[in-house]
């Protein structure tokens, strides 16, 4: 009735919008959950390059590491580049999420060669490789690769393992993460269909597959884990999530986990960094219902790849640790994160220590963009070195240590 | 064949080479031709490139080449192109000088765009005066015509979109909201 009488004072132009209106639509889905005294944020999501950039055009001389440590650009030229997995005979598997493609990127006497191994892929974001295998976890399914590594100019058909993971099709977080656990099963993400919405039952968990395809949920209430790895000490899943958006520049943390039994429960949509509730989905839940996380990581940092390291050329101090990529952050007035962070545990995996590893992304906390790279996955080589993707760029780094 | 396994090999350049708008220049002659002189449109089907931020070119000339966004002019033309080619053109037409817009927006439709700008939450990505920054394109003097038909296509889920967020965006809008948009969008100078 308001509105048709705001029609009529305001003549015959406003009459025409009022009568083709579509009923109210819900906002878009990175939107969601943003408090109306926000409605003028100018805080945007940042997009990868998707032609790539060339090393040569960008600022990498300002990555810093450790004394003793040394990093260089190792690849280029595979642009969305993100999660890596090494293959028995040192090729370099790397997939994508915004493109459809993964690359292998091998060693050529001292030179890189990095070529489009396998095209149409549904963001092929999940790599394991394991015994020839490789393993792909692309939004709906995960497939196996066989031999692959001696057919990298013609590589086999996939085999599916496990189908029909996304059937909702949400706008959300539906890129997978997979890691292969000391059972021998594949362990992957199925995020929440959206910033902060109910999930339906397999949606904002850690779930497994064995090889036959028989699926298990691991943990609940996970909003995001886009990083996920095994404890070489206590064989335990470890691994990292991503908080809501629109609760401020300081709340929530993004976090690490660890999954000490199968059936835990994080908290999402209710509870989060284990201690705050939610102000919509948290009014009639408690946080003590459950289970925390190890750390918090900072706000918005958005933390992607984690590893354990376990390699030999590290110095000893470094054995065990966990490290982090964070990719972000975008949900926040000052920037902060774009960095690989560092976890030093101690004997009974309580975090001692917790700083950066790897910086020099961030140019300026207050600039649009805020960074000139986005580091996404962390991997050990076969040698102890560890490589750092960059989706921004299609860009490996390497990081090496030499007394 | 879709998820075909690249047999070719295609083998990617082992150092990307830096994106050089010289280079661009010297391809960039075809473009002129629909795009006009320095990438400034005078069809109002056609966009206007000229001061587009570069990763919002290399993006668009990426989708048309992968086939995400689809044109029956410009998918042909951006087939052939190497990463390093769109990289090179993006960074050519970024470079160049905006024309004041030859369109006039009506006195209503320059009060209510604003307004509309806000609700539909353009200006949180495109920028407070809609000038494009980073994958957002520069909307302030685009062609009226175009930006209609994108906004239209965007809402019926028939114009590529890199991420979705474009078609979010663009669900609850009516005819009549397009139409504001685009005649604000098009007479904006800057």
């Amino acid at each position: 009735m308001r509105a048709a009488l705001a029609a009529a004072v305001l003549g015959a132009f406003t009459v025409a919008q009022a009568q083709d209106k579509p009923a109210a639509s819900p906002p878009p889905s990175w939107q969601q959950g943003k408090p109306t005294g926000m409605s003028e944020s100018t805080l945007h999501p940042f997009a990868i390059e998707m032609t790539g950039k060339a090393a040569k055009d960008l600022p990498v001389d300002k990555l810093k590491v450790p004394a003793g440590f040394k990093v260089e650009v190792w690849a280029e030229g595979m642009p969305g580049a993100r999660t890596m997995a090494q293959g028995d005979k040192g090729t370099v598997f790397v997939g994508t999420r915004q493109l459809t493609e993964v690359y292998a990127v091998t060693d050529k006497g001292g030179k890189r060669e990095a070529k489009v191994l396998l095209k149409g892929l549904d963001a092929p974001n999940g790599l394991v490789f394991s015994k020839g295998t490789l393993f792909v976890a692309e939004r709906g399914r995960i497939t196996r690769y066989d031999g692959i590594e001696n057919n990298l100019d013609n590589p086999p058909q996939p085999q599916v393992i496990v189908d029909n993971l996304d059937p909702n099709k949400q706008p959300g977080h539906f890129w997978k993460f997979l890691a292969l656990g000391p059972d021998g099963k594949l362990y992957f993400n199925i995020g929440a269909p959206g910033n902060i919405v109910m999930p339906t039952y397999m949606e904002a968990s850690v779930m497994r597959v064995d090889m036959k395809g028989m699926l298990e949920t691991v943990a609940q209430g996970v909003r995001n884990s886009v990083g996920m790895d095994f404890n070489p000490k206590t064989k335990e899943l470890w691994f990292t999530n991503h908080g809501r958006d629109w609760l401020g520049d300081n709340s929530p943390n993004d976090t690490l986990h660890r999954v000490s039994h199968k059936g835990m429960n994080f908290g999402y949509p209710y509870c989060h960094q284990g201690d705050t509730p939610d102000p919509e989905f948290g009014k009639h839940r408690s946080c003590k219902e459950f289970d925390k996380p190890v750390l918090k990581l900072g706000a918005h940092v958005a933390p992607i790849g984690m590893r354990f390291y376990s390699g030999k050329m590290f110095p000893a101090e470094y054995q065990n640790n966990i490290f982090i990529a964070l990719r972000g952050s975008w949900n926040r007035t000052e920037k902060q994160g774009y960095n690989v962070m560092r976890v030093v545990l101690d004997d009974s995996g309580k975090v001692k220590k917790y700083e950066p590893f790897l910086t020099g992304f961030l140019l300026d906390a207050k600039a649009d963009p805020p960074m000139w790279g986005r580091p996404n996955d962390v991997m050990v080589m076969k040698d102890g070195s560890m490589l750092v993707s960059d989706d921004q760029n299609g860009i490996i780094y390497r990081i090496t240590y030499a007394k | 064949m879709r998820f075909a396994a690249c047999a070719a090999a295609l083998v990617l350049a082992g150092a990307a080479a830096a994106a050089d708008p010289k280079a661009g220049e010297a391809k960039a002659a075809v473009c002129a031709a629909c795009h006009g002189e320095g990438g400034n449109s005078t069809n109002p089907a056609v966009p206007s490139i000229a001061a587009q931020p570069a990763q919002f070119l290399s993006t668009a000339l990426y989708m048309f080449r992968a086939g995400s966004r689809q044109d029956p002019q410009m998918s042909p033309m951006a087939k052939p192109l190497s990463n390093t080619e769109m990289n090179d053109l993006a960074a050519y037409f970024a470079a160049q000088k905006p024309a004041p817009p030859a369109h006039k927006t009506s006195a209503e439709n320059a009060k209510q765009g604003p307004e509309l700008a806000r609700k539909f939450h353009c200006t949180q990505c495109h920028g407070p005066q809609l000038l494009g920054q980073q994958q957002m394109p520069r909307l302030a003097g685009q062609q009226y015509d175009y930006l209609r038909a994108q906004l239209r296509g965007f809402r019926d889920g028939k114009r590529g979109d890199l991420d979705g967020k474009m078609s979010e965006s663009a669900q609850g809008l009516s005819d009549t909201d397009i139409n504001v948009l685009a005649d604000y969008m098009a007479g904006l100078g800057g």
